[in-house]
């Protein structure tokens, strides 16, 4: 079964279709891309699969549960996890509170117990600190980890907002440009912390503009414009494909 | 060297009845009196400073909630005769229901909105206050609300009051400590920080905004009741917005979201007033001056100003 099967959605803003019609399966351990020029509805798209804006019409079935009936923090726990187009972090919590927040409400969401600090609660923090601090580890911040979130360069607050999105080790990671506005090397970095999740088994779904990541790493790649799809493929087809060519470059 | 420092404070705060009787005998009964207010209302805004610090929702409800406490309480004690803990039981349970209720609502207004939306409640809870005269005897005040009395201990002397605020301060302090740090802290401040992102780290933010508001006002109605059982009055001007104003001063030149911001703020924007009555003609320009330079100076608050000083003495 596909983990996630977005079945002919659509959204609409004041006439303007964003998202027409999109169909868009993802199975288990696939890394899939989404590209298409600006405002072709990437991003409407994922806000729609993830609860941040109701779906016109259609459905996002992610393991059978319709995504587009459900508030953003119900499909978080439900095991889906994005990422921000704008880095996003919590500025004035601290680099390892940012990460310890993704994965507090997976563990445990009992208010007297959090405000009583239970031996259990007590325990998952100290679980969720170890798994942090690994994260950290991962994405090279660990020297950072009592700095306020705020204070970090532009490149370490989207390694922290990507290590976020990992904390509760989501079944779905959803990739809002995770290499775009970095330097090379950064570039490079986020490449290889995709593909390592990859070989973990874990599925992705990347929006990316950046065409040499994408046609890098992905196994399949679709392509959106005007809010439809237009071509869906593995990467050498696309890159070959008429349609994607005339979307990107005109006639 | 810190703890010392603590508990050196604590004993002076706790000693402060005889310290008062002893330095200035004459005065005593005016002092401890602002010593009392000044602890109620660091209660209080403390418990407004859990909305407005912590879960960044600035609500201008807040007396609104605290009024409902002080009349529910008043009403209570005076007319069925309930003993003062059931009658301050009650006026928690009612501003804390009346917050749920109203809560709710407020919070599908965005940010500014929300803030006209509280300030609306608060001017309709004056409003109420000042014209259901059969309830609350309008203008005329409730009176004759009997002294605080723990089973069969009367609060009487102004010392005793003294306490009493002071052990109610106490509670305020713990309850704001337990809920502002680790996991629920956290998720507060993750709501604050970003709510988009919040939600995506699977918080539900209208949930966690409800609690703290919730928590908010049923504190402040408590404190209501303290309040009118201290004053044995209570009367609509209680309720205004002129208390939203003090509030504001105190948590936002204080130091908001820090707990020892608050207090400092407490302390010194309810004492201040009443030492500059030496210089009564120019006690208000003189205020409003100092206003301004806490403005000017410490944007972030006088907290601000401390970490400052501390964080040079580390020799950062």
């Amino acid at each position: 079964m596909a983990l996630l099967e977005v079945r002919g959605l659509v959204k609409r803003f004041l006439g303007v279709t964003a998202v027409d019609r999109v169909d868009l399966v993802v199975e288990p351990g696939e890394l899939v891309s989404l590209i298409g020029p600006n405002g072709s509805g990437k991003t409407t798209l994922f806000n729609c699969i993830t609860g941040y804006l109701a779906a016109d019409d259609g459905r996002a079935l992610f393991r059978g549960r319709d995504l587009t009936r459900v508030a953003p923090h119900r499909a978080a726990r439900l095991g889906v996890a994005r990422t921000f187009q704008q880095v996003s972090v919590f500025p004035r919590l601290s680099v390892l509170d940012n990460l310890l927040v993704f994965l507090q409400q997976h563990q445990e969401e009992h208010l007297l117990a959090r405000l009583l600090r239970t031996r259990r609660v007590r325990r998952l923090e100290t679980e969720a600190v170890a798994r942090a601090r690994r994260m950290l580890d991962l994405v090279g911040l660990t020297a950072r980890a009592d700095a306020a979130a705020g204070s970090l360069s532009y490149g370490q607050r989207k390694l922290l907002a990507f290590a976020g999105a990992l904390m509760p080790d989501p079944d779905l990671l959803l990739l809002d440009e995770p290499a775009a506005a970095v330097n090379p090397t950064m570039i490079n970095q986020m490449k290889d912390h995709i593909l390592g999740l990859h070989r973990q088994g874990k599925t992705v779904l990347l929006v990316e503009h950046n065409m040499d990541v994408v046609m890098d790493i992905s196994q399949r790649v679709v392509v959106l414009d005007h809010g439809q799809k237009i071509a869906e493929g593995s990467p050498e087809a696309i890159r070959r494909d008429p349609r994607v060519i005339e979307a990107y470059f005109g006639r | 060297m810190r703890q010392a420092g603590g508990l050196v404070l604590g004993g002076v705060v706790v000693a402060a009845p005889w310290l008062v009787a002893a330095a200035a005998p004459r005065q005593q009964r005016y002092v401890l009196h602002v010593l009392i207010f000044t602890a109620l209302f660091a209660a209080l805004a403390l418990s407004y400073d859990l909305v407005v610090g912590h879960v960044g929702s600035l609500s201008l409800a807040h007396p609104a909630f605290f009024g409902v406490g002080a009349y529910t309480a008043a009403i209570l004690a005076t007319r069925a005769r309930w003993p003062f803990l059931a009658d301050l039981l009650a006026a928690v349970l009612v501003a804390a229901a009346v917050a749920a209720l109203v809560g709710v609502p407020l919070f599908r207004l965005a940010e500014h909105a929300f803030a006209v939306g509280t300030l609306g409640l608060a001017l309709v809870a004056g409003i109420v206050a000042n014209n259901w005269v059969e309830v609350t005897r309008g203008p005329l005040c409730i009176t004759g609300i009997p002294k605080p009395a723990l089973g069969g201990l009367v609060v009487r002397t102004l010392p005793a009051n003294y306490w009493l605020a002071l052990a109610a301060l106490g509670g305020v302090v713990l309850l704001y400590r337990g809920l502002t740090t680790f996991r629920l802290g956290r998720a507060f401040h993750a709501v604050r920080d970003n709510e988009p992102l919040a939600s995506a780290a699977g918080i539900d933010p209208l949930k966690y905004r409800l609690l703290a508001f919730t928590i908010g006002a049923a504190l402040a109605g408590g404190i209501g009741a303290l309040y009118v059982h201290y004053l044995s009055v209570m009367c609509p001007e209680e309720m205004t917005v002129a208390l939203t104003v003090n509030l504001l001063v105190i948590v936002f030149l204080g130091g908001v979201g820090s707990l020892r911001g608050v207090l400092l703020g407490a302390v010194l924007f309810t004492a201040l007033p009443e030492v500059l009555r030496l210089a009564p003609t120019w006690r208000l320009v003189i205020y409003g001056a100092l206003l301004l330079l806490v403005v000017v100076r410490a944007p972030e608050g006088i907290e601000s100003l401390l970490r400052r000083v501390s964080g040079a003495r580390a020799g950062r």
